[in-house]
């Protein structure tokens, strides 16, 4: 009676995963694990076989691919940027508006907008932005500061990406950073107060520590979608001029799927991007737990 | 307290000071994050030449060409249907069979539930880049590749393990009572889902409704390696499709990038109490 019971149990239970497993298993786990595969082989699209290359293609990405190199090092780059500006950015703002009565609706909303709108569009729009408005700004108002190629220019266009990311990314994070904040018991900001604290002792004292690990889902989140980052890179630059701006992905993207197809070679650069985002997330999450229990 | 002098006033004007700088730092944010979609609005309702005669200004005369040629250009009606049917089908997917599994590995103890659990949490941090030439590989061999149906299915394969986590978490919170009476009650398994459990996951069911159809709508990537045809193309294809061929006419341009953010702007200005609690909800359970 047990066993057919519990066996009945385990059946339900398949059954019940089954269909979530299945588009799971194909679409998801295949690739995957495919990937993995494949990025041993010289697969390409071109001949119908391919043979196992071992490390090859690995070891190619790493020491014989300067445009991947810089893909990486670019990457790196802009994650760096990113993890601080914009938790940095998102933080202020949500201590801002939660100081704030009434309007803070008002200002939480428009902050948020950039999110409902896909980085393909926003990146168009702000080409707009930095090729025709910028450069009628600058000469009309003669800041001579604004007057760049903030497009074909690599060292400015660094920037320019940047700054359509944070415009589209700090409005997800602050919502996050507001919830944390306002999770903040009351009477700790109040007992603070009366003890003659000022806003930024209370602030780095008692908010701080208690939002820890609100920063730590914040700054993982911002590792996994900026290592990602695509479609900015791709509305804005192209990753040109060149090569400046490739990020890893248009990198991959290209290898792929533009002109020379090696699916094995581009197979191993995936697995070095996945491999790169995991490590740094692990440490990330490790390193920020440890110090949240201290905290 | 009660000898309100000269130097109780002095912090008073301070804090006023402070919050004036806070207000003036707020609204300057505000007219950043505001301006490149304002600017886009603007230009997109003049003509080329005036456009080109002074940027910032209001257009001299209103030029709704511009919209008319991006609605035709860019098929408005049929990637817009294109869109909606791909969301659709992925939204129906991952809530139905996500519920399903979510719900009962919650519910049953044992190593074949942990297992199965842990296998979907698995893929939460692999990078969409690291999958992807596989999965178009994958694709064409099934011949999913090519059709709106075909993205939203893969859609699913793609969304089910985030909500399923969710849903879990969820679970949990349940108590227990409530579906064992049911059984009791001699329901079947099936019966007792959707009838009892389903209704009372409506919560989390809504903040991942949320999130999904946001990443399905603005996803770009995928679709741009599925969809072959111009026919299936969803708003953002169509969108790129025609900025390219439209190289530098800005009006023109704009008037697009406007239509294609048209959905989305209303979708939030319905929905934005459920959007941002939904947003700040999944983010610190996951």
């Amino acid at each position: 009676m047990r066993i057919t019971k519990k066996r009945k149990q385990t059946l339900v239970l398949l059954a019940f995963v089954f269909p979530a497993l299945l588009f799971y298993a194909v679409f998801m786990l295949a690739p995957a694990f495919g990937g993995i595969g494949y990025s041993l082989t010289d697969w390409n699209g071109l001949n119908p076989t391919y043979r196992w290359v071992g490390f090859a293609n690995y070891t190619e990405a790493l020491t014989e691919d300067p445009f991947f190199i810089d893909s990486v090092w670019f990457t790196l780059k802009f994650v760096a940027f990113m993890v601080v500006l914009q938790n940095g950015i998102s933080i202020l703002l949500a201590v801002l508006i939660e100081s704030r009565g009434r309007s803070k609706v008002w200002f939480r909303t428009i902050f948020f907008m950039p999110n409902m709108i896909s980085m393909i569009i926003a990146g168009f729009m702000w080409l707009f932005i930095f090729t025709k408005v910028v450069s009628y700004i600058a000469e009309h108002a003669r800041i001579g500061l604004l007057d760049q190629s903030w497009i074909g220019d690599p060292d400015f266009s660094f920037y320019a990406i940047l700054v359509v990311s944070l415009w589209g990314g700090v409005g997800y994070l602050m919502v996050i950073y507001i919830a944390a904040i306002q999770s903040v018991p009351r009477q700790l900001k109040e007992a603070a107060a009366i003890d003659g604290a000022t806003a930024i002792q209370t602030f780095r004292n008692i908010t701080l520590p208690m939002i820890y690990p609100a920063i730590t889902i914040g700054i993982f989140l911002t590792l996994n979608s900026s290592f990602k980052v695509y479609e900015t890179v791709y509305a804005l630059t192209g990753g040109g001029p060149g090569r400046a701006t490739q990020a890893i992905a248009l990198n991959i993207v290209e290898e792929a799927f533009s002109f020379n197809s090696r699916y094995g070679y581009a197979s191993a650069k995936a697995m070095i991007l996945f491999l790169i985002v995991f490590a740094i997330t692990i440490v990330q999450l490790r390193f920020m737990k440890n110090r949240e229990v201290e905290a | 307290m009660s000898n309100p002098g000269f130097s109780a006033r002095k912090p008073q004007a301070g804090r006023r000071v402070v919050s004036a700088i806070v207000v003036l730092i707020l609204v300057m944010a505000s007219v950043f994050t505001l301006f490149p979609i304002y600017m886009g609005v603007l230009n997109s309702l003049k003509s080329e030449g005036d456009m080109l005669n002074n940027i910032l200004s209001f257009p001299s005369r209103l030029e709704f060409g511009n919209y008319a040629d991006a609605f035709e250009k860019t098929e408005f009606m049929r990637s817009l249907v294109n869109t909606v049917a791909v969301a659709v089908i992925g939204l129906a997917g991952i809530i139905l069979f996500a519920s399903m599994a979510g719900y009962k590995m919650s519910r049953t103890p044992g190593k074949a539930s942990g297992f199965l659990f842990g296998l979907f949490v698995l893929s939460m941090l692999i990078p969409f880049h690291s999958i992807m030439i596989t999965l178009v590989k994958i694709s064409k061999e099934l011949s999913v590749q090519g059709s709106t149906f075909g993205l939203g299915i893969i859609y699913i394969g793609l969304g089910v393990s985030m909500a399923i986590f969710l849903y879990h978490g969820f679970v949990k919170s349940i108590p227990r009572d409530l579906d064992e009476a049911a059984v009791v009650d001699g329901c079947g398994e099936i019966r007792l889902f959707f009838v009892v459990v389903f209704p009372l996951l409506l919560p989390v069911t809504a903040t991942i409704a949320i999130l999904n159809l946001l990443w399905m709508w603005n996803d770009f990537l995928l679709p741009l390696l599925m969809l072959t045809d111009s026919d299936d193309y969803t708003l953002l294809l169509s969108t790129n499709m025609l900025f390219g061929e439209y190289n530098n006419d800005w009006s023109a341009i704009l008037a697009s990038l406007v239509l294609a953010m048209l959905p989305v702007i209303l979708m939030y200005i319905l929905l934005q109490k459920y959007i941002l609690d939904g947003i700040a909800d999944g983010a610190i359970k996951s």
